[in-house]
């Protein structure tokens, strides 16, 4: 059976970014739907059945996450829509906003309505020029069709949505980062709690969700639970877009259901391992997630089958290492990332990832001396689950996975002063 | 708003298996500190909101999947905490290698050894073998190779980056605290630096306080750095002495000098908090320039003599005059900063001894027609506001001060009660001031307007029917009683429009807990009795509690002097009290107030004076008047620690012992009794002001008869004693605007007092002071500088019916339109010569072509 697609349905059409051929394709009728037929509190009973899951990473149930939205507060709700995709590997949220940006903005409208939130803010990372002005150009042709901005379709409903691009800054994906670097500030990550549902942006309750989250919202309204639902898996519903990269023969983003094997996207997706090379490891969710290794191949994409097998769906990309790869290297071009994209707000993760990098790129670079793999093991124990945010998480995570199937990689570059896997690797 | 007063909700939990019971609200760190558990910090301080960045702090709480910071996580019911674990153990060494990685341990030549947090946490956890065995960088620029060194950020801070533990306090204190923004943090992770922005530097009014707050040795100012190790430095709990807020802070000093001044947290007034004059306004007491041996005029001249000499000469010549021409012919003047017990002294002294009423403490603002006597003037002035009663406040007006420069405590609690409690502020000035940036409305009135502002305010109350507790008739007879005669008028006097003066009077109405302040604007003013009616009045008619409607004291002791009497007229209940004391009645004659003190001399009417710690040839706003009246007295005595404009025309000149050459204490401006002892004593040659006063009572064979001890009591006594006449709620005062004198020729107003970073006339004698604002200037609007041409530090000659000055021109945002103003902290340029009482204040500017 040919995949059903919900965010890709339309990306062959150069011109669907345009609201005249969106509203064509069905679009903007969820949204009118549910301003006519919901009441809010409906709205969010109705995400909670659909089971759609948080696409930025935690695979947080977003209907649960609405509900904890206090609403008698006396303060303004907001809404910020995280698009400021940076995780290595990750690619799919630009692809809705290039193509279907107004996709997201029903998904935001909907979500608006369903947390009484009358202001909501995209964040676009900066280094997104041309995601950001189709998503800006897309909200200006909502404002000139009324749909966004006092009364919506006649409803009482105001909602205005602004687009906000971030000054490039990975951690500014992190949720709170996110919203201090929104407020104007340095993007520090914040304690938890507060939560940001409770005390957000402003210090008012704030929803934070990913773009591909916001935009599964129109289809779940235009096409019902049960259609949704008879998408992914029973825990993680839905289609969800994985980008594919590495050593595959056809890389890209491509949209399938939650529960598809892992083998099915890489080999019959991506058309297998490049040139016939043999499959090394994957790093299945992000550049953060621990690796799978080749008899994992066929584990289900979805939140709980990676979890068992000891990895996380996280953000969906997929990355395919082969034969010809030095596992020591790409660990090193790892933690150079993390180290470089810590805010520096806290201790372990500010001074702990620069001290792996340290450490790693001197084994790297044939100086690494007896005991390193030990002391970076003992380094990541002291970082791990001491951070505020996950990003120390994320340099730990690969780390120890890394050295735990790759240890004899680490050691043969530690006692001889060079690299085991000799072959010329096309990424270095 | 503030929940303070209310009753909390009780929570207990158990922490390392002792059971606690605290507030609701309370973190876990603060219930541990109540039973004694200590865990550590870097980050965490209790006047900031924390950030749980430095992770020291972490505890392990039961059913909480990972260590939680002890600084951020509130008290639950039922909570299990354990402070102790392994794994806490644990992530805490992890921590300190992790800020020991690149910190330079360079600390045999630290300035913080001995008071560090990271040396001490070491300490306590034992780390003493390194596995970092990479060059310790803390911050390395990656394409030149180069390592940070130190930098001076700002006047008084040097950063040296190497040892910072990036723990953001300094840049917190800055945004939370003071509202500043000249501190940041630039670039990420490891490379994290604090810095000013670019082509800045840290130079705001309370940034020492991130030298202070610095746990380690990444911030030092100058003034301490390098010149002694704090253990081997005394300590002595002081107070500050120049403005009236009584900021607590220590002393620390060795055999040599005093060396830096800390702050001793007082929470009901300062917080913690020092402002820079708080902080650096000690430097004077160590300046070379003190006075160190009495002078007599011989022939013209200022020629040193001994004490003896000096102490005979000034008991035969005040002999003399009181018996040949009266005691009424005597007169003493005492600066605002000397202590409680100097100033009681004084008053014995001059009324008990000499027999006369002529003494005055109020040497700074000019009086007319006796009105410091004004009963709604000495009524708000006396008021028992409390500064910490801020943070219960839900609106608060700022009238005629420059909170920020006038009252650097105060500022900082309204500061506090905007940003925690939502307060909701107005500010009401003739000029722009930093409290713009937390006012719902701030107010530029035009010059001279304080009580058309007010007379505009009772307008509006009584046209919107805002009163309480009176009917419309009284409110129509109020009302009667206003120049200018409608709130339209007041309005175009002031130029704010009618509706600014409504939605205020609405807010005080409607206001639970309202505050009127009123500073230093407002005693600047001739007029201020006429606006003090005002004040009076609207307190009255919205019914403002008797404490929250205040005119706010300016000097160290200003409440101190006043409460012990030094000023020519009593209350009844003072009178007693003296009378009880001295076993004799206080004098009959009337005693003159400064003004008058001034005139009659000018009429041949007083002719010896003794100032004593004060300064009026410089800091009385009309140098013309008191010039040629100091010029003209038979026999002046000065006591102070500098030669000033006053002491040159001394017939003699006594050096005078600083406030941390002996102790004592000042009254507050919110009547706090607050004692500071004795640090470094003076050198030879040199005494306190009570010794002064004692040795001339001897000399004249009057003995004030009171030992050390005796005097300390008795001085307290009284001002415990103080008794204030509450408010008369069902006063009210006609209020009057006065004609502004006419001043064609003179367009611009201007207006002197203290610079930011100046207090009085002996902050010159600071050094730190100095390299915030180094010499005098004129503050002019940008819009009035581009009609004339002035750029920053054009040459402008200042002119008026009385004198003229040639300044460096400063253009400031703050100002608009054709105000001035000159700072009158600097003995070489006498402002004062340019105010007269006559001329109002008014001047004509010129730029001058070239320098």
């Amino acid at each position: 059976m040919a995949q059903e697609l919900v965010f890709f349905k339309y990306i062959d059409d150069p011109n669907q970014h345009k609201i005249d051929t969106y509203i064509e394709h069905g679009g903007y009728q969820a949204i009118q739907k549910v301003l006519k037929d919901f009441k809010p509190p409906d709205v969010i009973a109705k995400v909670k059945e659909s089971g759609v899951r948080g696409r930025g990473g935690a695979g947080f149930p977003a209907g649960l996450k609405w509900s904890f939205v206090p609403q008698n507060t006396g303060k303004p709700i907001y809404l910020a829509c995280n698009g400021d995709e940076s995780e290595p590997g990750t690619c799919k949220d630009r692809v809705i906003m290039e193509n279907d940006p107004h996709m997201l903005i029903e998904g935001i409208m909907i979500c608006c309505y369903a947390i009484n939130a009358h202001h909501a803010f995209i964040y676009i990372r900066g280094e997104f020029a041309f995601p950001a002005a189709r998503v800006e150009g897309a909200v200006n042709e909502a404002y000139a069709k009324g749909y966004l901005g006092k009364n919506i379709f006649n409803s009482g409903f105001d909602l205005d949505v602004v687009v906000h691009t971030g000054g490039g800054a990975y951690i500014c994906g992190e949720e709170t980062a996110l919203l201090s670097s929104l407020e104007g500030s340095r993007g520090n990550s914040r304690i938890r709690p507060p939560f940001p549902a409770v005390s957000g942006l402003y210090k008012c309750p704030t929803v934070i969700n990913n773009v591909e989250t916001l935009s599964s919202l129109p289809s779940i309204f235009n096409n019902g639970i049960e259609w949704y639902r008879s998408h992914g898996t029973e825990k993680s519903p839905g289609t969800k877009i994985f980008s594919l990269s590495g050593n595959v023969n056809k890389p890209g983003n491509y949209e399938v259901d939650l529960g598809t094997p892992l083998s099915y996207v890489i080999n019959e997706l991506g058309g297998g391992m490049q040139d016939g090379h043999k499959l090394k490891a994957i790093i299945p969710g992000g550049s953060s997630t621990p690796l799978l290794m080749p008899d994992q191949i066929d584990t289900p994409l979805d939140y709980e089958s990676m979890a068992a097998a000891g990895s996380m769906l996280g953000s969906g990309a997929i990355i395919v290492i082969d034969e010809r790869c030095c596992m020591v290297w790409a660990l090193m071009k790892l933690i150079n990332f993390y180290a470089h994209e810590s805010c520096g707000r806290c201790t372990p993760c500010r001074e702990g990832t620069a001290w792996l990098k340290q450490l790693i790129n001197r084994i790297e670079n044939g100086e690494g001396q007896q005991g390193d793999i030990e002391l970076i093991l003992d380094a990541c124990d002291n970082i791990i689950g001491r951070t505020i945010c996950p990003l120390g998480d994320a340099a730990v995570m690969p780390t120890r996975s890394f050295i735990k199937h790759f240890r004899d990689e680490f050691e043969y570059h530690i006692e001889h002063k060079t690299c085991k896997v000799k072959t010329d690797y096309p990424f270095v | 708003m503030s929940d303070n007063g209310k009753e909390k909700e009780q929570i207990t939990l158990t922490i390392d298996g002792q059971s606690v019971t605290v507030d609701k609200g309370t973190t876990v760190l603060e219930a541990a500190g109540q039973i004694g558990i200590h865990i550590p910090t870097f980050c965490w301080h209790p006047k900031l909101d924390s950030i749980g960045a430095c992770r020291m702090c972490l505890v392990a709480v039961e059913k909480f999947p990972k260590p939680a910071v002890a600084c951020a996580t509130e008290v639950m019911p039922d909570m299990i905490v354990k402070t102790n674990t392994d794994d806490i153990v644990k992530a805490r060494r992890g921590v300190l290698e992790f800020l020991l990685l690149n910190h330079p341990l360079d600390c045999p030549t630290c300035d913080k050894g001995g008071e560090c947090d990271l040396q001490d946490n070491v300490f306590h956890f034992g780390i003493d073998k390194s596995r970092q065995t990479f060059t310790r960088h803390r911050v390395i620029d990656e394409d030149t190779h180069t390592t940070f060194d130190d930098k001076r950020i700002g006047p008084e801070v040097i950063r040296n980056m190497n040892r910072c533990v990036t723990c953001y306090k300094c840049v917190r204190f800055n945004k939370e605290i003071a509202g500043e923004y000249d501190l940041g943090a630039y670039e990420r992770g490891n490379h994290t630096v604090i810095d000013a922005p670019p082509g800045e530097q840290i130079d705001n009014f309370y940034s020492g306080n991130v030298v202070e707050i610095c746990p380690v040795g990444a911030l030092t100012n100058t003034d301490w750095r390098y010149k002694v190790r704090n253990w081997v430095a005394k300590k002595a709990d002081s107070v500050c002495s120049h403005d009236a807020d009584g900021q607590n802070i220590t002393l620390w000093y060795d055999q040599r000098q005093l060396w830096r001044t800390t702050s001793r947290r007082n929470d009901a007034v300062d917080e913690g908090w020092l402002c820079n004059i708080a902080r650096y306004g000690y430097q004077y007491i160590n300046s070379p320039d003190r006075l160190k041996q009495p002078l007599i005029k011989k022939e013209g001249k200022q020629v040193p003599a001994s004490w003896d000499e000096a102490i005979d000469l000034i008991a035969r010549r005040f002999k003399e005059i009181k018996e040949k021409k009266g005691s009424v012919c005597l007169a003493g003047l005492l600066g605002g900063n000397q202590s409680v017990e100097t100033a009681y002294l004084f008053n014995k002294f001059f009324r008990n001894k000499l027999k006369t009423n002529n003494l005055d403490y109020r040497l700074e603002y000019i009086d007319l027609k006796g009105s410091d006597e004004n009963e709604s003037y000495n009524c708000l002035y006396r008021a028992q506001f409390k500064i910490a009663d801020l943070e219960k406040a839900d609106v608060v007006l700022v009238f005629a001060s420059n909170f920020i420069k006038d009252h650097p405590s105060v500022n900082l609690r309204l500061r506090k009660a905007y940003r925690k409690f939502g307060t909701q502020v107005y500010t009401v000035n003739p000029v722009e001031t930093k409290s713009a940036d937390i006012s719902i409305d701030e107010m530029v009135y035009a010059p001279d307007m304080e009580t058309a502002f007010v007379a505009g305010m009772i307008h509006a109350i009584i046209d919107n029917k805002l009163y309480k507790n009176i009917d419309a008739a009284k409110a129509s007879e109020i009302k009667s009683k206003l120049t200018p005669e409608s709130l339209a008028e007041a309005a175009r006097m002031c130029g704010i429009e009618e509706n600014r003066f409504v939605a205020l009077a609405k807010k005080l109405a409607e206001a639970k807990y309202p505050f009127i302040l009123a500073g230093d604007y407002l005693m600047a003013s001739t007029k201020r009795h006429r606006t003090a009616n005002g004040l009076y009045n609207i307190a009255n008619l919205l019914g403002i509690p008797d404490t929250n409607a205040a005119i706010l004291a300016s000097q160290a002791n200003s409440l101190g002097a006043d409460r012990v009497g030094v000023r020519p007229n009593l209350s009844p209940n003072l009178t007693k009290t003296l009378e009880e004391k001295w076993g004799e009645a206080v004098p009959e004659s009337a005693g003159s107030n400064t003004s008058q003190i001034f005139k009659n001399i000018l009429d041949e009417e007083i002719d010896a004076v003794f100032v004593l710690g004060a300064n009026p040839a410089m800091r009385y706003p009309d140098g013309p008047f008191v010039n040629s009246a100091l010029d003209k007295l038979d026999f002046l005595v000065v006591a102070d620690l500098f030669e000033t404009a006053t002491s040159l025309k001394a017939d003699v000149v006594l050096p005078l012992a600083g406030w941390s050459e002996q102790s004592g204490a000042f009254v507050n401006l919110e009547g706090r009794y607050q004692r500071f002892d004795k640090a470094l004593p003076s050198g030879p040659g040199i005494k306190t002001g009570i010794d002064i006063i004692n040795a001339i009572a001897d000399a004249m064979e009057l003995p004030l008869g009171l030992n050390t001890a005796e005097l300390t009591k008795e001085a307290k006594d009284i001002v415990d004693g103080f008794v204030r006449i509450p408010r008369d709620v069902n006063k009210f005062f006609e209020v009057r605007q006065a004609q502004i004198p006419e001043h064609q020729e003179y367009p611009y107003r201007l207006m002197i007092g203290n610079d930011l970073h100046h207090f009085g006339y002996v902050t010159e004698h600071c050094p730190s002071l100095m390299r915030f604002t180094p010499e005098p200037y004129l503050e002019i609007s940008p819009n009035l500088a581009e009609r004339l041409g002035i750029e920053n530090d054009t040459l402008v000659r200042v002119e008026s019916t009385t004198g003229k000055l040639v300044l460096k021109a400063k253009l400031s945002e703050h100002f608009e339109g054709e105000v001035l103003f000159i700072p009158n902290n600097f003995a070489a340029t006498e402002v004062n010569s340019l105010i007269s009482r006559e001329g109002g204040g008014w001047v004509k500017i010129e730029k001058l072509d070239d320098k």
